[in-house]
């Protein structure tokens, strides 16, 4: 049985306009996604800016609430949850935020922010959590000294390891990392990868991991969701990717992809045009705009994932 | 963290910053007079009772001759009235009781056996006839200076070549007139001061620590009733500080729940909220204080402040309090809804935690510094409003302000005397202008943009 799974998933954010403030129409920002992830599983999603990503991973966590469709956590259908009910489903699954500089709170010192969390769900007795919160910092490869320092004494990589320390203290069985390295250096980016590597063996976790660098995706997940404009346009096994990829979009992503080797050249696809606007979605593919394979048939009709090899789904019309 | 404060960088952006420096000292220093008045040394008393002659100028300004004779004789009568009803009395404790009726302030008859005492006030009186007669002789070389010259016009106007001569004996006797005034003025102006020395003898100005205090309470002079100007000054501090606090800190307190309310529960609390702030900004806001300042004092809890002296300043602070907080409500909103789309406010939801605790321990704290400002902001705007209100007779009653002082100084500015409208003024002058360095200061201090 999949850990996580939605059914027809959507997020629509109201746009409200005009003097009197009524809504005018919605930005679709995730669009009938089917997803399933196994347990001990890690997806990648990866898609432009803007492409809901971000929004697909804060639905499914619950802090953001779905307009349509179904999320089923474990088993439950957790998709009408009230706070209160959502509250032993939200110690399980857990968020590593984008922007270390903004996912800590600026008046609370590191322990704090860990100590607060495993208060909340009783994850150590209360005599133990001194302990417990030193050794989670210890795990993410902090110094336990800096519990009592704040945020703004860090580097951007000590705040997202705390960032990921209190993701981690309630012991949670999901987690959906949002970009977590995209505001890194490169060096500290892959310090932090090589720990959330580890802590994912350590902790036996089910991870999603958002990001919009398709390297990183590939060398961290197993499987590999493509979004464009709030769909998902191809689901494919990361070992796949370089060799197997069908969509002309996912193509043309790793077509964009530097490739470290001055004399492997390969024609370069640039796309041409802008994403559509999310406020008016195009009636058929929301790729035929940009598409160099779109037919007379992908602008009227949109095409849904097909399975062509086992856990391989694209969704275009011109992959036979 | 207090010590982590102080060596932020904040604080060092502050100690660097002389202006702020030297405004913290004054403000400090008005602290302590407002601690005095709070633990009662500088004491309401103190501030209504007659330390001098009605209307006295302060310190290095005299008054004219004769309102200085006046004075005296003022001042001779008021003992001679206690000089006399002790007269009758034997018991020695009766007698002192009516002459420290006398007393102004730390001055009083000296203490010594009536016989001597009565022979002191018998040189006064001698002394007051002699100035009499100088003053009578005066009166009267003006009076023929007056006469002569009403009598002159009054020839001329019938028939000047007729009474030539009546003209000429008229001009002649205001020349000798004119001659005598001036050594008549001298002597009235030496009489005088004999009068004063007489009544400095029996009633002499303390020295040494008293003298010292009298000084203090003498050296802005007198107002309308003889009360001290610097003492109501100073007792005004008490109260600019008590006004001040408790307006500011109910303003700040109200207007953080309500717009960090709006901004973060959105819906209909934010239009609750946001109708709410429109409406008070809409009316002008004097005439707002001026109508909830009158629904008060319509009910007779708050009608007579002498009876409950605890209440007096109730309406005032109801009338800034209900009105003040829409600013600090504006800015805390703005802040709320930006601090609301941060990471760690989901982040605090992705725990679990409810919304009331995500927005007490997460928001709330994270809007500080604005509060910090904001009630630097309202404690002056309170106190200027304070004197605004009091100046129209609908601030504080029953106790001395700076406006009641302007308010009852007013009269006396066209007739020359500026001292107590001018002291409410500087002493508010003072607090206001080193409050809104101290603030600007503190703006830059804590804005981690700022770079100078």
């Amino acid at each position: 049985m999949p850990l996580v799974e939605t059914q027809n998933l959507c997020t629509h954010f109201p746009v409200r306009g005009g003097v009197l403030n009524r809504v005018v129409g919605h930005v679709h920002a995730v669009n009938g996604v089917n997803l399933s992830i196994r347990e001990g599983e890690t997806v990648g999603v990866v898609g432009e800016s803007g492409c809901g990503k971000s929004t697909l991973g804060k639905t499914l966590t619950r802090l953001i609430d779905p307009t349509s469709g179904v999320i089923a956590f474990d088993g439950d259908d957790i998709t009408g949850f009230s706070h209160e009910e959502l509250l032993p489903y939200r110690r399980r699954m857990q968020i590593i935020f984008q922007d270390p500089y903004s996912s800590l709170n600026p008046r609370m010192t590191v322990g704090a922010h860990i100590k607060e969390a495993v208060r909340k769900h009783n994850v150590v007795p209360a005599a133990e959590i001194d302990g417990y919160v030193d050794e989670m910092i210890k795990t993410v490869g902090l110094r336990p000294e800096v519990r009592e320092r704040f945020p703004h004494e860090f580097s951007g990589g000590q705040r997202q390891r705390v960032g990921i320390a209190r993701a981690l203290c309630v012991k949670p069985d999901f987690v959906v990392a949002d970009e977590p390295v995209s505001a890194l250096d490169v060096s500290v980016q892959a310090q932090v990868l090589n720990l959330m590597t580890d802590l994912k063996d350590e902790f036996g976790l089910t991870m999603m991991f958002i990001s919009h660098d398709l390297k990183v995706v590939e060398h961290f997940c197993d499987r590999i969701l493509v979004m464009y404009l709030g769909f998902v346009v191809e689901e494919i096994p990361s070992d796949e990717i370089e060799t197997n990829a069908l969509h002309p979009y996912t193509q043309a992503l790793l077509g964009a992809n530097p490739i470290d080797d001055p004399d492997d050249r390969r024609p370069l696809t640039v796309l041409e045009g802008d994403v559509p606007s999310p406020f008016k979605l195009p009636k058929g593919c929301p790729f035929a705009g940009r598409c160099p394979k779109v037919m007379d048939r992908c602008r009227v009709d949109r095409p849904v994932l097909e399975e062509k090899s086992p856990a391989h789904r694209v969704a275009c019309w011109a992959v036979e | 963290m207090i010590r982590r404060f102080l060596k932020g960088r904040a604080a060092r952006k502050l100690r660097r910053n002389k202006l702020a420096i030297a405004s913290m000292a004054v403000i400090s220093v008005y602290v302590f007079v407002a601690l005095l008045g709070f633990v009662g040394v500088i004491s309401q008393a103190s501030t209504q009772e007659r330390v001098l002659p009605d209307k006295t100028p302060g310190w290095l300004e005299s008054k004219p001759v004769d309102d200085r004779a006046a004075d005296a004789i003022w001042l001779a009568d008021r003992i001679g009235a206690r000089v006399e009803r002790a007269r009758e009395e034997t018991d020695p404790e009766a007698v002192r009781r009516l002459l420290d009726e006398v007393s102004m302030a730390e001055r009083s008859i000296i203490d010594a056996p009536f016989e001597e005492i009565e022979a002191l006030y018998a040189t006064v009186q001698a002394e007051l006839d002699e100035m009499y007669e100088v003053f009578d002789e005066k009166d009267l070389a003006v009076d023929d200076i007056i006469s002569s010259q009403l009598r002159i016009q009054r020839y001329r106007e019938r028939d000047a070549e007729r009474f030539a001569d009546r003209i000429a004996e008229a001009e002649q006797t205001i020349a000798e007139a004119q001659a005598r005034v001036p050594d008549l003025s001298v002597a009235a102006e030496s009489e005088l001061d004999d009068v004063e020395a007489a009544l400095e003898s029996l009633m002499p100005t303390p020295d040494g620590l008293r003298g010292a205090v009298y000084t203090l309470r003498t050296c802005l002079g007198s107002d309308n009733q003889g009360r001290s100007i610097m003492m109501k000054a100073l007792f005004s501090v008490r109260i600019a500080f008590q006004i001040g606090f408790v307006v500011a800190i109910a303003c700040v307190i109200l207007g953080t729940a309500l717009g960090a309310a709006g901004a973060f529960f959105a819906g209909w609390v934010d239009y609750g909220v946001m109708y709410l702030v429109s409406v008070l900004s809409s009316v002008p806001s004097l005439v707002l204080l001026a109508v909830i300042v009158y629904i008060f004092f319509g009910s007779p809890i708050f009608d007579n402040p002498a009876e409950r002296p605890g209440l007096a300043l109730v309406p005032v602070y109801a009338a800034m309090g209900l009105t003040f907080w829409v600013g600090t409500c504006r800015v805390i909103r703005g802040e709320v809804m930006k601090i609301k789309g941060l990471e760690y406010v989901q982040a605090a939801t992705s725990i679990g935690f409810g919304r009331v605790y995500t927005l007490v321990k997460h928001v709330v704290p994270n809007t500080a510094h604005l509060m910090f400002i904001n009630f630097a902001l309202l404690f002056i705007g309170a106190i200027k409003s304070e004197v605004i209100l009091s100046f129209l007779g609908l601030g504080v009653k029953g106790q001395p302000s700076w406006g009641r002082m302007i308010s009852q100084g007013k009269d006396d500015v066209i007739i020359g005397f500026f001292w107590e409208v001018g002291a409410a003024s500087v002493f508010m002058f003072g607090l206001v202008l080193a409050f809104n360095i101290l603030t600007d200061a503190l703006q830059d201090a804590f804005d981690p943009r700022h770079v100078d």
